[in-house]
């Protein structure tokens, strides 16, 4: 018989922890670093075929949304390679303790914002 | 791939305002998620004005104070009172705990109430468990040995074997963890959940059992374990202080190391 009664509220009304905030993060930037890595190849392939594409692409970038993006993408890769070394520590069982997994949230958060700066501009400076 | 919004069936739609009739000065609202089976109507939210001055410190006397003295039909599971049986696990203030051992003085504002998070409803706050128990059965929570039986000798365990159990025999299996982890939510038939993982390695982890190998390979399974991606809503809502997610933690690791 099928049940007809009704499916308690879940997503709607369960209170955002920590650490369910960076999880989906964890995900949604995951997928996100999936399609910048396809963009990425796509780039490498176009500038085989010859500087006009190269310097077509490097004007793009050089618009403020252009640089939107690339901040943005250092961004995403800076949380997601953070998060996976906490992943990591979590595989070789440790860190599971609240208190400590909120700690290491808490740094990979603020610290994937810290790489972002990082990598721009050694970006800048020396490529 | 999952649904993240109600069905059409489970929508909640405003109910009734029951208004204070004591002319207490320390009234607070609270919102109770009511449904009730007889009428084939949508769920409702059901607010109740209710006089702290005379009430109890823990959600669970709120409960009883509105059933006693507002709406005698409102339906909610309790037994012990003391945080030991875990039948009265809801969903309070956005968190699942237990009310009977919740202080409704921590929480600010209108206290909402509700049952525990995509569960078939039964009757107001009473949310269907059925699965979850079948999926406890199936890790087959009982010592299993090579004895016949007929040497009656004792299982003995030592005391540094039986603290390797402290942190998982204490669950109460409120369900208040797998009902809080959205692998869950999403996955419910296939993924075991939290609660009955963490049962299901404190028999792997027991000294005395002697079926350990048969147990890992049972569970381990794509959809069964491993769809536990380490959100930790399992942990942050344990009323008991336990820790779900180093449970399963530790049953992943096992098998990557056995």
């Amino acid at each position: 018989m099928e049940n007809n009664n009704p499916l308690s509220p879940h997503l709607q009304i369960y209170k955002w922890q920590i650490s369910s905030l960076l999880s989906i993060t964890h995900r949604i930037v995951g997928v996100i670093n999936f399609f910048a890595m396809i963009l990425i190849c796509v780039w490498a392939i176009f500038i085989i075929f010859g500087q006009n594409n190269y310097s077509a692409v490097n004007i793009f970038l050089n618009t403020s949304f252009g640089k939107f993006i690339v901040i943005s993408l250092c961004w995403t890769f800076s949380f997601h390679i953070l998060n996976e070394l906490r992943h990591l520590v979590w595989d070789a069982g440790y860190g599971f303790d609240l208190k400590v997994a909120k700690i290491t949230g808490m740094i990979t958060f603020i610290g994937s914002f810290v790489l972002t700066i990082l990598f721009y501009i050694l970006g800048r400076n020396f490529f | 791939m999952a649904q993240f919004s109600l069905p059409q069936n489970s929508k909640i739609e405003v109910g009734n305002y029951f208004k204070d009739k004591t002319n207490s000065k320390n009234l607070r609202k609270i919102n109770v998620y009511r449904w009730d089976p007889s009428t084939g109507k949508n769920p409702r939210i059901d607010t109740f004005e209710v006089d702290m001055d005379n009430c109890g410190p823990k959600v669970l006397d709120i409960l009883f104070k509105i059933k006693n003295e507002i709406d005698p039909s409102l339906t909610f599971r309790r037994s012990c009172a003391h945080g030991v049986c875990g039948s009265c696990a809801m969903n309070i203030d956005g968190v699942n705990g237990l009310a009977c051992i919740k202080s409704h003085s921590d929480i600010n504002g209108d206290l909402n109430i509700y049952p525990l998070p995509h569960l078939k409803v039964v009757k107001d706050l009473i949310g269907d468990l059925t699965t979850l128990y079948k999926q406890y059965e199936s890790i087959q929570p009982w010592l299993k040995v090579d004895q016949t039986g007929q040497e009656k000798t004792e299982l003995k365990q030592s005391q540094k074997d039986r603290e390797k159990l402290d942190g998982y025999y204490e669950c109460i299996l409120c369900a208040c963890c797998s009902t809080s982890c959205p692998s869950y939510w999403w996955n419910g038939d296939k993924y075991l959940g939290p609660a009955v993982l963490l049962q299901a390695y404190r028999w792997i982890n027991d000294s005395r059992d002697g079926d350990k190998k048969e147990r890992l390979k049972k569970v381990a399974d794509e959809l069964k374990l491993y769809r536990c991606h380490t959100i930790m809503n399992c942990t942050n809502s344990c009323p008991k202080g336990l820790n779900p997610a180093k449970a399963i933690g530790s049953i992943k690791k096992m098998l990557a190391t056995s």
